[in-house]
């Protein structure tokens, strides 16, 4: 039961992750209202996904291995794209928010209120159709043993249980902190999620170089473990790495993080004003 | 200014996921080959070593503790030609793979880590010609 609890909390952490954190951001902004469309992307994938997965599971056709790696990399790469837009976009918006009328958010909030919704439907659908198929197989196995449906559903519950407690967790600090925070953690999970798509095109044989690999942890970080899957659930971290993967890991990371740092730098910075006081204020309520 | 690159990742987004998805499915039942994998801690267990060409269903069923991966490799034995991962113990899961004539390997990777178990040779016949 263990092994399919883990495969269920790795399959979803990461989106549920992503999700705390845009409900988080909406509520922070005081727009509650878009959170109706944000769960509505949310249940979109989810629905798609579990269609998909049942149809492929129960019906006369199956998905060639080649399709499936080429969806799920291709998305990882849109999903990452989205990502990222979304981090800087944030950053901007946050900047609006402290020099401008309210009404300047709004209306740049009714654009790309949208774009959230996409950003979760894809962080939600990404996977959502291996997820779907590995539950579907969970439920086909019901007929020997319920334990790996049990396993599957405890897995996915604790990861949304998960997403629930960031999103509490990041609510509560200021706003400056949490998008420099929330900002630096969505472009390490959007870096893993770029080098993922390429580890599947790599299997796919769309690229080359599976085979060389940069590091081998398996080792010290078995991907069966508890924290092998903590970790490949929030930051998709592979303990056997191929050297492509990581020289995309690098140079998406490094050229980012720096523009992210330079933005968030910038004098009229996000809401309050950021010296020392915002940094202490996350260090003593900002861990959790 | 804002909305116009949305659309068109969007619809980037949705023509890319429809393009991929019209990748000629096979139909594992009609015209196929089932074959059965039994997944342990040590071994990886086919029951037939040997298959026409054409669409070829592998049902891999984890008889083991260990969540396992399946896999169909190259002649090789690197190239990926089919892969099945997340199969948790107690679950089967279904490869469909769509192969021409020659020499593969087919090996299960209990515990998701390492070169995997039950390495074997798998051959793929003509089927045109018998």
């Amino acid at each position: 039961m263990i092994a399919n609890l883990l495969i269920g909390l790795r399959e979803g952490l990461e989106a549920a992750l992503v999700v705390g954190i845009l409900v988080a951001y909406l509520v922070k902004l005081r727009r509650r209202d878009v959170l109706g469309r944000l769960w509505l992307g949310v249940g979109l994938a989810v629905a798609v996904s579990l269609g998909l997965g049942a149809l492929l599971t129960f019906g006369s056709y199956g998905l060639s291995f080649q399709a499936q790696e080429l969806i799920g990399g291709s998305l990882s790469i849109i999903a990452t794209a989205l990502v990222t837009w979304m981090i800087f976009w944030m950053l901007r918006t946050a900047r609006t928010l402290g020099t401008s009328l309210r009404s300047d958010v709004d209306s740049h909030l009714d654009g790309a209120g949208w774009g959230l919704v996409l950003v979760a439907f894809l962080a939600v659908g990404r996977e959502g159709i291996e997820t779907a198929l590995f539950i579907w197989a969970a439920v086909q196995a019901t007929g020997e043993t319920t334990m790996p449906l049990l396993g599957a559903s405890i897995g996915i519950a604790l990861a949304i249980a998960l997403g629930w407690l960031i999103y509490r967790g990041v609510v509560r600090i200021n706003l400056g902190t949490f998008f420099a925070w929330t900002g630096f953690f969505l472009i390490i999970v959007a870096a893993g999620v770029l080098s993922y798509g390429v580890h599947d095109l790599q299997e796919a044989g769309v690229l080359p170089g599976l085979h060389s690999l940069a590091f081998d942890v398996s080792a010290a970080i078995p991907p069966d473990s508890w924290y092998g899957t903590l970790l490949k659930g929030t930051v998709n971290f592979s303990p056997a790495t191929t050297w492509l993967e990581a020289a995309v890991w690098v140079s998406y990371t490094v050229p980012v993080l720096l523009l992210f740092l330079r933005a968030l730098r910038k004098p009229n910075a996000p809401v309050a004003p950021r010296p020392a006081a915002s940094d202490s204020a996350l260090t003593t309520q900002g861990a959790s | 200014m804002i909305r116009r690159p949305l659309a068109i990742v969007a619809a980037a987004t949705v023509t890319v996921a429809i393009l991929s998805g019209c990748v000629p499915n096979t139909t594992p039942g009609s015209n196929g080959t089932t074959i059965h994998v039994d997944s342990t801690a040590v071994d990886c267990v086919l029951s037939a070593t040997s298959a026409p060409s054409g669409s070829i269903v592998f049902s891999v069923a984890n008889k083991g503790d260990a969540a396992t991966e399946f896999y169909v490799l190259a002649e090789d034995g690197k190239r990926v030609v089919g892969e099945v991962e997340n199969i948790g113990p107690g679950i089967s899961r279904d490869l469909v793979v769509d192969v021409q004539p020659g020499t593969y390997y087919t090996v299960c990777k209990p515990g998701m880590v390492g070169d995997g178990v039950g390495r074997a040779p798998f051959t793929v016949t003509d089927s045109r010609t018998g």
